[in-house]
């Protein structure tokens, strides 16, 4: 793979831009910086992280799947079809956090798993060009590093830059990396991998070191799941929810169907597994009926059911949002040190 | 790309109401266009989404069995929003069907085994699928002797009177259906499923039980089956939970690291002896 240098960030994102491919990158709005589709001069730099996890550019919040009309006269009539799919446009995505670029890889293994494929979220997903924006200054939430990852991390990335005074450096990590920067100008071949190791290094140091999950990961899931500390976390968390909206590996949807009197919509919507009305059956009988039972749900989906599933590739990224965010203070580090006991 | 949110486009070809209470009734269901039926390939124990536009979509046990050409059928319980919908349709509307998912039940493994077949209520579904399968000529001869233990609480709760009154009378199916009490016209078994099955279930050697039922029969008729030395390995099951996708992905319906809908429905006894009880 390749490396290179620009001297200058903003011709780089103009380039970008100029690609044919829109560009979505971080930018600010009443004070709170989010992934959005901006012109090159409005992209922000001096942010720890977005706000919200990236994932609504792959998976927005609502979506609309599948549409039919009630016209007896046309042909089709109460029949669904697909909505959106031709419409997807090309994007590179600038500024993804090596975190949230690992979270979003661990939610590509479930929209992709090893039966099905979800096509909205492939089509997303896997026609953007994801160029990752290393950490040079981790926030005080920060903690990829606690769960395997690091802030020059590039899983799910096909590009991880850095700055480097008023430019960039640049690596590429895939074809799809190589194959895009090879088409933009004013990029200088070399010049950044050697300065990456240093800075690379000097950013963890300043992050915590790896939490011990050997245990929790290895023991069969119904000794973590009896253990006694659930219940004593669930008496502070309110359900709200916030921590599953926040987070940038929870997928979790709900498809629900709207119609009027000439047809109607299919979409689907963030859910949350915090909710009573998640898992409850027609019958009124709740498989997760007290807020014990719902919290472990979400700790162990990510500390527990993921790594599993998922080679061992641990469900949190430590993106820290859901420990910043939470109104009650609960924080899935302490929780990971309880399930460890 | 195949979009599995996408349903194939089905025909109601027939409602038959199925209970004296009039909850279940099943349907028969004709795909619109040709194909579809061939992309719709299916086993016995696999579910589908049924699709009703507008309303949304419930997982249903898929009842027929692939052997019966031409159509797809399932029998709805009317319990909330679609479900009541789809018990107000008429013959001839047209609606949707996606699938099939989940895992069928493991016939393959069960080949040269002796089976036993458990069903309480409405759950009987799938199971008449697999009879309807097992009885085909170029698929009993895989399979030893066939025991069939089939309750309900009253006679007229009873589904399928037409297809176990047939088995009833052919010698390569032992069929045992009971209701709970006295009946008046009922001339059958009187009792619950638990003590049926502790009379008429065969050897455990060789031999795999199917249950499917509400909750308590389970409850009760698992002991009868362990305690007749039946081996965790030899108790399948198929599980419910609420359901969305049904692809694994909506995060919906899991149980423990397994998601019901892309790893089960079907489970042995080990496996869910190692999972939590939340289904
Ligand atoms: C694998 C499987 C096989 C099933 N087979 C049958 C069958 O053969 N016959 C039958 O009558 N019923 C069956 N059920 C149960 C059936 O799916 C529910 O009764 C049905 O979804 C209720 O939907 P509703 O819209 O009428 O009720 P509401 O309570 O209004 O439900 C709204 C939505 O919640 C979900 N939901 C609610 N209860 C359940 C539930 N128990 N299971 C799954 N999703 C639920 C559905 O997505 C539904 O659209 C099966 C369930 C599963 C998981
Ligand atoms: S944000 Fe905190 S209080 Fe709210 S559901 Fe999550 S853990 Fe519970
Ligand atoms: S669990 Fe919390 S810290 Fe971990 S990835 Fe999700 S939001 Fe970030
Ligand atoms: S129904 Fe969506 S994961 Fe099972």
């Amino acid at each position: 793979m390749a490396e290179y240098t620009v001297k200058d960030k903003l011709s780089f994102l103009k380039a970008a831009a100029g690609s044919g491919r829109r560009l979505l990158a971080p930018s600010s709005k009443d004070g709170r910086v989010r992934l959005a589709e901006v012109t090159p001069d409005r992209v922000a730099f001096d942010y720890l992280n977005t706000h919200l996890s990236p994932k609504d550019a792959f998976f927005p919040q609502t979506e609309k799947m599948l549409a039919f009309h009630k016209d007896a006269a046309k042909p089709g009539a109460f029949v669904y079809q697909p909505l959106g799919l031709d419409k997807i446009q090309p994007t590179v995505v600038f500024g993804l956090r090596p975190c949230d670029a690992r979270g979003l890889a661990v939610c590509d293994r479930v929209f992709q798993n090893d039966r099905f494929t979800d096509p909205y979220w492939k089509t997303k997903y896997e026609g953007a060009v994801k160029i990752g924006l290393a950490c040079q200054a981790p926030g005080p939430n920060c903690f990829c590093t606690a769960v395997g990852g690091s802030p020059f991390g590039e899983d799910g990335l096909d590009v991880l830059a850095f700055t480097k005074g008023e430019g960039l450096g640049l690596k590429t990590l895939t074809p799809a990396g190589d194959e895009f920067l090879k088409g933009l100008s004013g990029l200088e071949s070399g010049g950044a991998a050697g300065e990456m190791d240093g800075l690379k290094k000097a950013a963890e140091s300043r992050l915590p070191g790896p939490l011990d999950l050997a245990k929790a990961q290895a023991a069969p899931v119904m000794e973590i799941y009896n253990q006694p500390h659930w219940k004593e976390t669930a008496d502070r968390c309110l359900n709200c929810g916030t921590c599953t909206f926040f987070c940038p590996t929870c997928h979790c949807f709900d498809i629900q169907d709207e119609e009027n009197e000439r047809g109607g919509v299919r979409m689907r919507n963030w859910d949350t597994c915090m909710s009573w009305l998640y898992t409850i059956h027609g019958s009124g009988h709740n498989p997760r009926p007290t807020k014990t039972e719902r919290v472990r749900q979400r700790f162990m989906h990510k500390l527990k059911y993921i790594p599993l599933k998922q080679g061992g590739a641990c469900g949190c990224v430590g993106c820290g949002r859901c420990v910043q965010h939470c109104p009650v203070n609960i924080d899935i580090r302490a929780v990971a040190v309880d399930m460890s006991k | 790309m195949h979009n599995p949110y996408l349903p194939y486009p089905v025909r109601i070809a027939m409602i038959r109401v199925e209970t004296e209470d009039k909850n279940l009734r099943t349907f028969k269901f004709e795909f619109l266009n040709p194909g579809d039926e061939e992309k719709f390939a299916y086993l016995p124990g696999q579910f589908a989404e049924l699709s009703v536009p507008g309303q949304g979509e419930i997982p249903i046990g898929i009842a027929s069995s692939p052997t019966e050409k031409g159509s797809v059928l399932f029998t709805v319980n009317r319990v909330g929003q679609v479900s009541t919908f789809m018990h107000c349709m008429k013959e001839g509307d047209i609606m949707g069907l996606r699938g099939p998912l989940g895992h069928p039940y493991p016939l393959d493994t069960l080949k040269g085994k002796d089976i036993l077949i458990i069903a309480g209520g409405f759950a009987v579904t799938t199971l008449r699928s697999t009879i309807v399968w097992m009885l085909q000529p170029e698929n009993r001869p895989k399979y030893g002797k066939i025991t069939f233990v089939y309750g309900a609480r009253t006679p007229g709760l009873l589904l399928y009177k037409e297809e176990w009154s047939d088995w009833q009378k052919r010698d390569d199916i032992d069929v045992h259906v009971t209701v709970d009490r006295e009946a008046p016209g009922w001339t059958g078994r009187v009792g619950f499923v638990p003590a049926i099955t502790k009379e008429v279930c065969p050897p455990p050697k060789n031999t795999a039980a199917i249950i499917c039922g509400p909750p308590v029969m389970i409850k009760f008729t698992q002991p009868v089956l362990e305690e007749a030395g039946y081996s965790t390995d030899d108790i399948i099951m198929s599980l419910e939970n609420r359901m969305k996708c049904g692809l694994g992905i909506c995060g919906r319906c899991n149980v423990g690291p397994e998601y019901v809908c892309k790893d089960g429905p079907v489970f042995t006894l080990t496996q869910l002896n190692q999972l939590p009880k939340e289904y």
